[in-house]
């Protein structure tokens, strides 16, 4: 009873207190409370967060007109994707005092050369987080997409693995098994990963984009193939309710979808001027570096690493070494015709 | 309802004609206004949406989703730019023939799910005592006092491998020395969730008819010696068929349509067509594909509609009325 007051109290003073008001469009899980907690004390305004948990699912929302969101989180492809539709508004520089913290090799990318329209915000790798105990018990190798794809593997883990319910990850996951390069548009090499996923799927509990923390947490599932902070926040979860088994993360040696996120701007934005003011607060070094030690994501800010703990640091899946980097791609945007076959290849997969 | 002044179906007085004549137009004029806003609202959230799918089923899709141009003007040549492809990929494989089939079959289990349950219910309620009617109707729609997607959530954490439930059937299952099983993530459980969420949607119509029934009736068929069945089966079925129907199609339509619930716990195999249609509009963002899966599911839909529309109208000027 008592928190359902809270919550009437919370609806009515969002209500009061809307004055100014910053539309953040983010992935689901990335961003920690307290950073937009004290982004809300600085600016005297109120954050107000609606979440994707696909890369498609934010530019169908978008392209079809909905939200004027004032700050979008968007991975690389989507960038280029919404730059080329004229979507988003040039970022004004001189508003963004902290740009030169963040490390040189982020920026000037492919996508967004300049980085008129984009700045990076952080970036996950999508991998698997696995159930240790039973894992170990099982004597199944995670460091491998086998433990998604081969039936051998899974008939070991029936019903107890979700994988993400997204074509690019998935097909990017299911070439790297092949050998193939995540951004390969061979129609042949595409039905082998269809192949692959089909005979996976009968072993499959579900696709899932957006519970999987829970379930791995919970131990409702031993295997999920997902972003590395989600797994990063599954393992704080799992432990810190004192579950008797632990969840841990690992890249797949055959490499994997690395995902760079950034800020961007829509011109349809509301309040620009408090949007500017949210990235340059992003990419102040102490607000960046509680992307990775709350949120557990990997940073693009060279000024946070002080702030960040030595142990995540180690952790490779977040920090890869220079071996496993180089195995390590990201998804470009794909034109109308091979969207329209990897969509197809998709449903096909979806209804079978 | 028919206006008529008095004594005009006697050999008419000369001025009776032309008012009565007057009182009907002014009737038709008033049923045709009446008409107006129903039929605006067809026109403009049926009719109209209907047709730009329509028009949008032949188009290509656009570079980033939404549709591409249906003409173009090149060297100030004027081309239109439709194609078949989209209607022709449903028939390419039988796997989206296949899936509304399943989910027709998912549709149709609810429906008569529903039916079993909610008519023993919905008749104890039009029986019960008429202090209690108010609070028992209450009670068939508290549940929708509280968000659907939570109830949903509920549901997914009763059927979840470390709920009691699941725990509880596995120790039965053990013990006959059955496979454990797990209701997460199946067909059962979508039907389960389909069940409950439409599950008022079959009461209150069937009460509405329930409660209209003349009580005479069974104690005239009583005096005339029939037992309880006969009563029920002769008297009372008959006549709550039109309640029937109508829940069937308040159950039926949108139970076709859904995505949400099979999205959640459906699992791999679980899915429905409500969410492949969802998916073309979404994630794939090829609206043309969309548009043809989304016009086949309202032309099956309608059929129906149709169908039991004129099966209850038949069974409710049959019966009793």
């Amino acid at each position: 009873m008592k928190k359902l007051l809270c919550c009437f109290v919370l609806c009515l003073s969002q209500f009061a207190l809307a004055d100014k008001t910053l539309n953040l469009f983010n992935w689901n899980d990335y961003i920690a409370e307290e950073t937009v907690a004290r982004f809300e004390a600085q600016c005297g305004c109120k954050v107000v967060q609606d979440y994707f948990s696909a890369t498609e699912e934010m530019m169908a929302k978008l392209l079809a007109g909905g939200g004027d969101y004032d700050v979008v989180i968007p991975t690389q492809n989507a960038v280029e994707a919404l730059i080329k539709q004229g979507f988003l508004l040039p970022l004004d520089k001189t508003k963004l005092s902290n740009i030169g913290n963040t490390a040189a090799g982020y920026m000037n990318k492919a996508y967004d050369p300049g980085n008129v329209y984009s700045l990076p915000y952080a970036f996950t790798t999508t991998l698997v987080g696995y159930n240790e105990n039973k894992i170990a018990e099982l004597g199944i190798d995670p460091a491998d997409w086998s433990i998604i794809f081969d039936p051998a593997v899974l008939a070991k883990i029936k019903g107890k693995v979700t994988v993400m319910d997204d074509a690019e990850e998935l097909f990017g996951a299911a070439l790297k098994y092949l050998g193939y390069s995540i951004n390969d548009n061979n129609e042949k090499h595409l039905k082998e990963a269809q192949a692959v996923i089909l005979k996976a799927k009968p072993y499959w509990a579900a696709f899932n984009s957006s519970s999987y923390i829970k379930e791995l947490t919970v131990g409702n599932i031993w295997v999920a193939h997902g972003y590395s902070s989600d797994m990063f926040q599954a393992r704080a979860d799992a432990a810190e309710a004192g579950r008797d088994f632990s969840i841990n993360f690992v890249l797949p040696k055959q490499g994997a979808v690395l995902a760079l996120d950034n800020m961007v701007i829509p011109k349809k934005a509301r309040d620009p001027e408090l949007a500017h003011m949210f990235i340059n607060f992003m990419m102040d070094p102490q607000n960046a570096a509680e992307l990775t030690t709350i949120v557990g994501t990997g940073n693009p800010n060279a000024a946070a690493t002080p702030f960040i703990d030595e142990d995540i640091l180690k952790i490779t899946a977040i920090f890869p070494t220079p071996e496993l980097q180089a195995k390590l791609e990201t998804v470009s945007a794909r034109n109308a015709k091979e969207r329209r076959l990897a969509n197809k290849l998709w449903t096909e997969i979806k209804v079978r | 309802m028919r206006y008529r002044l008095p004594g005009a179906s006697t050999p008419a007085t000369w001025f009776h004609k032309p008012v009565q004549t007057l009182i009907n137009r002014a009737e038709r004029l008033r049923n045709n206004l009446m008409a107006l806003p129903p039929g605006l609202y067809l026109l403009l959230f049926f009719a109209a949406p209907s047709l730009m799918m329509l028009f949008a089923s032949f188009r290509y899709p656009g570079e980033y989703g939404g549709l591409a141009p249906w003409y173009y003007v090149e060297d100030e040549q004027f081309s239109l730019d439709f194609t078949l492809e989209n209607w022709l990929r449903l028939f390419e494989s039988s796997i989206y023939l296949g899936l509304l089939f399943k989910s027709l079959g998912y549709a149709l289990l609810t429906t008569l799910i529903c039916t079993l349950m909610a008519y023993p219910l919905a008749l104890m309620i039009a029986r019960s005592n008429k202090r209690f009617r108010d609070l028992l109707l209450l009670l068939v729609i508290l549940p929708f006092w509280s968000n659907f997607l939570v109830r949903i959530y509920a549901w997914m954490i009763i059927f979840s491998p470390q709920g009691a439930l699941t725990i509880g059937l596995n120790h039965v299952t053990a013990a006959l020395g059955i496979e454990p099983i797990s209701l997460m993530f199946s067909s059962t459980a979508v039907i389960t969730c389909l069940v409950y969420v439409h599950l008022p949607f079959m009461i209150l119509p069937l009460y509405a008819n329930l409660e209209k029934h003349d009580s005479r009736l069974l104690d005239a068929a009583q005096d005339l010696g029939a037992n309880r069945f006969q009563c029920f089966w002769l008297i009372t079925w008959p006549q709550s068929l039109p309640g029937i129907y109508a829940g069937a199609i308040l159950v039926f339509i949108p139970s076709l349509g859904i995505f949400a619930i099979p999205d959640l716990l459906g699992g791999t195999n679980g899915i429905m067509i409500g969410n492949v249609i969802k998916q073309q509009f979404v994630e794939s963002r090829d609206w043309p594909f969309g548009s043809v899966l989304s016009l086949v599911l309202t032309g099956i839909t309608l059929l129906l509609v149709l169908l039991a529309a004129k099966l209850g109208r038949t069974a409710g000027t049959d019966n009793g009325k």
